[in-house]
Parts: C-alpha cells; sequence; structure tokens
C-alpha cells in the first residue's frame, strides 16, 4: 500500500490551524495537504535569509523549521498521542521558559562546574577531558534543541500533533526495511507505533484489554488480518496491519468508525471517503462510505467520521 | 540472536507503560521507567541490544511521560504534576557510560604473557615510630604491566587494635621498607598508583624487576630482611613444593546461552544479597524488602530475553531462578515457569546456609593463606587467585584478572557486569563459599579485583575446590592452603 491508488495518505484530513505569539502578536500557521505554512509571513524564507545575517528568527519561521526537522523523526512516534483521548496540553508559556533556559544554559544538563584545578595538570587527561567536555555540550545541545522542537510542536495542538505522526509514518512507510538513522532497523519502532495506536482502538471497539492485544507489521499484498484467540486470559487479538495504516486511516481518524474496525481506504477524501472496515475480528472486511464531521469550533484534532 | 526482537521488546514495554498497564509498583515520576529500565540493562548486558539505542527509547519515554504530566493535577497518584523545570532538566537515561578513562594503551606482547605468579606467605613484622604491625604477604604477581604483592596489613598504633586488612592507609608506612633483589638491586614499595585508596592489599613493586631474579629481600626499618623465594616451586633450590599453586585445573563446557548466563550472574546476585538467617523472623522482614524488589524484575528480564531469543523457552535455568525465589521467600519475581528439583550443588549448599537458624558458635581467626593459582581462560579472561584472606569475621579471595572485561556499565538489578565469570570456593569441610566483587584496582586489560566471600569462612580450610564458570566453560582446581596468623 502506498501514497499511489487514491491519494496522498492526507487526501482524507481537513486543514488545520493555531495561533503562535509571534513577535508583539500571534500569528495563524497552517497545516495543508502536507504542508506546514506560515500565512502570517508574506515571504519566510526571505526571513530566514536575514536571520543567517544576524536578525531575528520569528517565532513562526523557527516552528516551520523544527517541524520540516521532525517530519521523518520515529522518535515523534514515541512521544506523541496514542489517542484523541491522550491529550498531550503545552502551552506557549511552556515553550517561552524553555526556550529562556535553553538560552541561559539552566536546567538543560549542563554541568556548571567551577574552574578545575590541579595541582600538577597531566596533559593528556586534560585533552581527554576536553574532548569528552565538548562532546557532551554537543550532544546536550543537541538535546536541548530537540526538546525544544518537541515542547514547540507539542504546542501546537493535538491537530498538528496527529498530522506530524502521520507525515513521519509517510516518511517511512515505503521502506520499512531499510535501515535507520544509526543504520538499525525502523520496524520496532514503526510496530510499536502501531501497537501502541491501535491497542486503544481495539479496547474501544471489543472492549478487549489493551495489553491483549498483539500486533505485528504486515508485509505483502492486502490490508493484514484482524484475529481473536483464546479465552479469559489467554485472549488475544492479533492485528496485522501495514505502517501506512498510521497515516491512511489513524491520523484520519477512521479507525473506528459505526462500530467497525477501519482498516484500510479504499477511496480518500474530505469530508466523503470510501473504507473497507471489519465487524468483528475475523470477518471479511465490507466496503463503507464515511462522512467526515470536523470537530467543533476551535478545535483542530483528527475529524470525526460517520458510516 | 534477534536483535530486532530485543529492540520491539523494549517498545512494547514502553508502550504498555505508557497506557499504565505497568502501574503496579508505586512510581511517581514514570510508572514502569524502572522495569524498562531493568529489561534495558538486561538486554543491553547480552549484547542483543546497543546500549545507545537503549537510551534513546528509554529518554523518549521518559520526555513522553513527563509531557504529559506538565499540567497534570497534582498529587493524583501516578497523573501527578510535573513541573516544566522537571521537563527540561531530565537528561538522557543512564544506560552507558561514555566516559570510561580507560588505562594507556599496553604492550600487546606484554599482555600475552601469563606472568609470574608466585605464592609467598610470610609475616613481615614492622615498627616505625608510634607505628607497628605486621606486612603479610600472600603472593607476587609480575605481568606485563608490572609487578605487585597481594599482601594484608596488620598495624597498631597506640589508638588502634591491630586488625588484618581493615587499615587507615595513611598509615601504612610504604616508604619505610627497603627491598633488594639478587643482584643488589633496589625496589620501592607503594600503594598501586590509581588503585582504590581503601583497600592497601596490592602493593606494587617499582621499578619492575627482571623476570629472572631469584628473590627478593624485604627490610622492615632497623630490621633483618626477609626472604621472599620466587624461583618456580620444586625447582632446584626452590620452594619445597607446598603445593599452594594447586593441581592443574579441568576444564569443561558449560555451553550456556548469553540469556543463561546472565540468569546465573542473576541468581548469583540474589543469593549474595539475602540476609543471614532470613527465617529468623522480625530479621527475614526487614531485609525482604531489597531482594523482593530485585526479583521483581526476574519475569520482565526472561520475557526480554527470550523476545531476544537468547534464551530458550526450554531453558532449566528460570525454573531454577524461581526455585531460588521460593526458597529465599521472595515473592513476586513474575517468573512463569514452576520451580525445579535440579539445582546446582553450590546453590543448595549457600540455601541450606541461609535456612540455618544459628550461626556457627566457631569464630574463625584472622589470617591469610598464600595462593598462586592461575586458571585456564574463561570467555576470554585469565584469571589467577592470589590470596585468601579471613578478617574480621569476613572472608576474601585476591585475583588477577586479564582480559578484555566489559567497559564499566550498570548491569541489571546492580549485577557486576565488570566480572563476567562465577567464582565459587568448597572448603574442605564441604560448604560452598561465592565470590562478589568489592574492591577493584581497574586497568586497561588487566585488574586485580577482591571477592568477598558468601558465606565467609568459620573454620581454616586445609583446601578449597575452585569451580570458575564462564559463559562458554568452567574451570575446576583443588588449592592446598597453609593458614598464618599475625601476631
Amino acid at each position: 500500500m502506498t501514497d499511489a491508488p487514491n491519494g496522498p495518505w492526507f487526501t482524507a484530513l481537513p486543514p488545520c490551524e493555531a495561533l503562535v505569539p509571534c513577535g508583539q502578536g500571534r500569528h495563524t500557521v497552517r497545516w495543508e495537504a502536507g504542508e506546514f505554512r506560515l500565512p502570517g509571513h508574506a515571504d519566510p524564507e526571505a526571513e530566514l535569509v536575514l536571520a543567517a545575517l544576524g536578525g531575528e528568527k520569528a517565532r513562526c519561521v523557527e516552528i516551520a523549521e523544527a517541524w520540516g526537522r521532525h517530519v521523518a523523526d520515529l522518535t515523534v512516534l514515541g512521544i506523541g498521542p496514542r489517542s484523541p483521548a491522550d491529550e498531550i496540553v503545552v502551552s506557549w508559556d511552556d515553550v517561552e521558559v524553555a526556550a529562556q533556559a535553553a538560552t541561559s544554559g539552566t536546567g538543560w544538563g549542563l554541568p556548571r562546574h567551577g574552574p578545575m584545578r590541579l595541582a600538577s595538570a597531566p596533559t593528556a587527561a586534560i585533552a581527554r577531558a576536553a574532548i569528552w567536555r565538548r562532546q557532551y555540550q554537543q550532544e546536550a545541545g543537541q538535546a536541548s534543541r530537540r526538546r525544544l522542537d518537541m515542547l514547540s510542536l507539542l504546542a501546537l495542538g493535538s491537530g498538528f500533533q496527529i498530522r506530524l505522526i502521520g507525515q513521519v509514518i509517510a516518511a517511512h512507510a515505503d521502506r520499512p526495511d531499510e535501515p535507520g538513522e544509526h543504520g538499525h532497523s525502523i520496524r520496532p519502532a514503526l510496530q510499536a507505533a502501531l501497537a501502541g495506536r491501535i491497542a486503544p482502538v481495539a479496547e474501544r471497539w471489543l472492549g478487549i484489554d489493551p495489553d491483549q492485544v498483539a500486533v505485528s507489521l504486515h508485509r505483502g499484498p492486502g490490508w493484514g488480518s484482524v484475529e481473536l484467540t483464546g479465552r479469559g486470559q489467554r485472549r488475544r487479538l492479533l492485528v496485522s496491519l501495514p505502517a501506512w495504516w498510521l497515516a491512511r486511516v489513524w491520523a484520519c481518524g477512521l479507525a473506528l468508525a459505526g462500530r467497525h474496525l477501519v482498516v484500510a481506504v479504499e477511496r480518500a477524501g474530505w469530508p466523503d471517503a470510501r473504507v473497507l472496515a471489519v465487524r468483528a475480528p475475523g470477518a471479511e472486511p465490507v466496503s463503507l462510505s464515511a462522512h467526515g464531521v470536523d470537530g467543533p469550533p476551535g478545535t483542530s484534532g483528527a475529524p470525526h467520521w460517520e458510516i | 540472536m534477534d536483535r530486532e526482537g530485543a529492540e520491539t521488546h523494549l517498545r512494547l514495554l514502553a508502550e504498555a507503560a505508557m497506557r499504565g498497564s505497568l502501574t503496579h509498583t508505586p512510581e511517581p515520576w514514570a510508572p514502569g521507567a524502572s522495569r524498562m529500565l531493568v529489561v534495558g540493562h538486561a538486554l543491553t548486558a547480552v549484547g542483543a541490544l546497543d546500549p545507545v539505542t537503549a537510551e534513546e527509547i528509554l529518554t523518549d519515554f521518559n520526555l513522553a511521560v513527563s509531557v504529559r504530566k506538565l499540567h497534570g493535577e497534582p498529587d493524583q497518584g501516578l497523573g501527578r504534576a510535573v513541573t516544566l523545570a522537571r521537563w527540561l532538566t531530565q537528561g538522557r537515561a543512564v544506560l552507558h557510560t561514555e566516559s570510561f578513562e580507560a588505562g594507556p594503551p599496553e604492550d600487546d606482547a606484554g599482555q600475552a604473557r601469563p606472568g609470574r605468579f608466585v605464592p609467598v606467605g610470610l609475616t613481615v613484622p614492622f615498627r616505625a615510630g608510634a607505628i607497628s604491625g605486621e606486612l603479610c604477604l600472600m603472593s607476587f604477581a609480575q605481568t606485563g604491566t608490572g609487578a605487585r604483592f597481594i599482601a594484608a596489613w596488620g598495624v597498631r598504633t597506640p589508638a588502634l587494635e591491630p586488625r588484618l586488612g581493615r587499615q587507615h592507609p595513611g598509615l601504612i608506612p610504604f616508604d619505610l621498607f627497603t627491598v633488594t633483589d639478587d643482584r643488589g638491586a633496589t625496589y620501592q614499595l607503594d600503594h598501586t598508583p590509581g588503585g582504590d585508596l581503601e583497600w592497601p592489599d596490592e602493593i606494587t613493586l617499582r621499578p619492575a624487576p627482571p623476570e629472572d631474579i631469584r628473590w627478593l629481600d624485604i627490610a622492615p626499618p632497623y630490621r633483618q630482611p626477609a626472604r621472599v623465594d620466587l624461583r618456580p616451586s620444586g625447582s632446584p633450590g626452590g620452594p619445597g613444593g607446598s603445593g599452594e599453586a594447586g593441581d592443574q585445573a579441568q576444564v569443561s563446557e558449560t555451553g550456556l546461552s548469553p540469556g543463561e548466563h546472565l540468569l546465573v550472574m542473576l541468581a548469583e546476585r540474589l543469593l549474595t544479597g539475602a540476609p543471614e538467617f532470613p527465617r529468623g523472623g522480625l530479621l527475614a522482614a526487614r531485609h525482604a524488602g531489597p531482594r523482593r524488589a530485585m526479583a521483581a524484575g526476574f519475569g520482565d528480564i526472561i520475557a526480554a530475553l527470550e523476545a531476544a531469543d537468547v534464551l530458550s523457552p526450554l531453558s532449566p535455568v528460570p525454573a531454577r531462578l524461581a526455585t531460588l525465589c521460593a526458597s529465599l521467600d521472595v515473592d513476586g519475581h513474575g517468573i512463569g515457569v514452576p520451580p525445579a528439583h535440579d539445582m546446582p550443588e553450590p546453590w543448595l549448599s549457600l540455601l541450606a546456609h541461609y535456612q540455618r537458624r544459628k550461626p556457627d558458635p566457631v569464630q574463625m581467626r584472622d589470617g591469610y593463606a598464600a595462593l598462586a593459582a592461575p586458571l585456564p581462560e574463561l570467555d576470554g579472561l585469565r584469571l589467577t587467585l592470589l590470596g585468601l584472606e579471613h578478617t574480621e569475621g569476613s572472608s576474601f579471595v585476591h585475583a588477577l584478572v586479564q582480559g578484555q572485561t566489559p567497559d564499566p556499565q550498570p548491569g541489571p538489578l546492580d549485577v557486576d557486569l565488570n566480572f563476567p565469570l562465577s567464582l565459587w570456593l568448597r572448603d574442605s569441610g564441604g560448604r560452598w563459599h561465592l565470590g562478589c566483587p568489592d574492591r577493584w584496582n581497574r586497568g586497561g586489560r588487566e585488574s586485580t579485583v577482591r571477592l568477598r566471600l558468601v558465606p565467609s569462612l568459620t573454620r581454616p580450610a586445609d583446601w578449597v575446590e575452585v569451580l570458575a564458570g564462564g559463559r562458554s566453560a568452567e574451570a575446576r582446581a583443588r588449592l592446598p592452603l597453609r593458614w598464618r596468623y599475625p601476631s
């Protein structure tokens, strides 16, 4: 399953917006059709050039950069929301405090020792210590940047949080067997991301304990499988779905529609889509029409769908 | 080994923790984090997961948990609020040590030589002003990295009772001894550079003497020297062959999987962490907590090792671990298999010791026995036993470890991964004693270690049978002992 058959993964997602404190006011930032946009800034690229020359960088531009840095970052899957009930609330005040702390170097793990004095300073030890300290500071700086990025992106609200997860999945779903950043398989991260999000869906669908849901990444043709085995404590819901499910179905708010578990999108679109869904584990999937309803004004999470 | 399975397991555990499925232990900060840490340690210890990946998973988990609590209600159980400061200050989960300062690169040729190991067994009395006592030389060891004595000090001052071993290192008059070899060259005794200052039992000889010297005279201040014969035992004119080097060691394969080996280390950690006389009412109750907390991770570790394919579901070791827990009244271990009956003899011996209700009425005198017993290489490590010491009711084995020990890193449940071997001693009375490292003088590829025996010796054994176990093989040797007692 790829983007190709029925359009990009986000075709069934409406745009969403958030207000960001920027300069003296608040600017709208917008996600639409897979793009992060800054309608409040006429020429963000020119602002970036100015910032590179020493000018102040607008908060909106910083956030757009952070978005760009993390659209393929698998750690987003581990931090971001698992379900609509899993609300992550970060305020812009939180981000402001974090940014100030990052700038001042307080609270970000950098040790603040006084000057070290040795009676007789062994050169090799000093060199080793300097190398270690540089490395530590570099790592600490990267870590603090990453935390600040993450905090800013989370502050955009659940709509952006969910869409970012969709973007990350889209960046990797076609290549689950290719090595990731450190040369390791990315399948564990994708499988855990799927497991963490399908389990609460299964709980709402069947009332099953989320710990009894065993998830694997589906490979090959077809949508996958959903089966129920065992009884009592040994009951297991065995779910095998492709990583794409997270982007095309879950991120679009389609996971559960009309008491059906949606396993694939046949024809993506907003507000009308056609999905493949199963009524019960082991049942053959049926094709259903879904109609999307945007959230109430002021909310920008995943849309609600009705069959 | 299934590395992908190992990483997946840890990530799925994080997901379960995020759902709150691991919340039956009270952890106000990140519920389930300690269980994840234990599993992360276990998977990195067996090499199924690299520490950097494990650390990233744990760090992201901590971030994910804490960001959800930024605006939580205070004191609402697991939903306790987290201040922004805490979010900001949390660093990486510590699973590995990057800043380990290894010793200087060492001469490979020197490392290849096992060295010269000589049992000594010589008590050298000394007096220096108000300080007097005995220097009790257990053994001499010369390797590519230098020469040293393993010794116990008995120091007395007007204010201190003389006792072996437990000394104030600053009182030891290293510099007042003069050392001369058979060619007239002189040497200095000194505390091991960079060594553990609280453990002065390894005495460096500087400069390192030639390897073919026959003896060393050690002269305390204003006294006649005592001669240390360095010729091989049984050689013409050499020491009479006291046998303190022991018989030839017998080696047999163990064929443990990495997971089984780790579980054996955990079992031994549990055995050495058990209190004396656990069935003794209040005493047992007071000590049960730490053991129970330790054992609480066993089930998680076993599941993780199986997921990483480093532990067969048919392995007998988890069942033995379950038996151990049951015998020590430790519940909540989470091991899913029933206890087994085929327990290793040393484990049974130690369990029998714990299940006694009274301490041994006989108290062994402070003393030492010379040893110089190189054991066959096990898993790339050569272990040479260099002395036995009994002081203040505790018994210790001194040993030299040659080979590449793992970089210092925390093991699961406080297991010492830097000493990935088992060392058991069976005394001539038939009791087994387990050695657990408690002091190290670390070098790059050569370290000395003091292992505390659990339980301590209660009688001066005439001999000990040594059982050193690694993952792939174990070595057994019988060593005669001659105990010496300072005045």
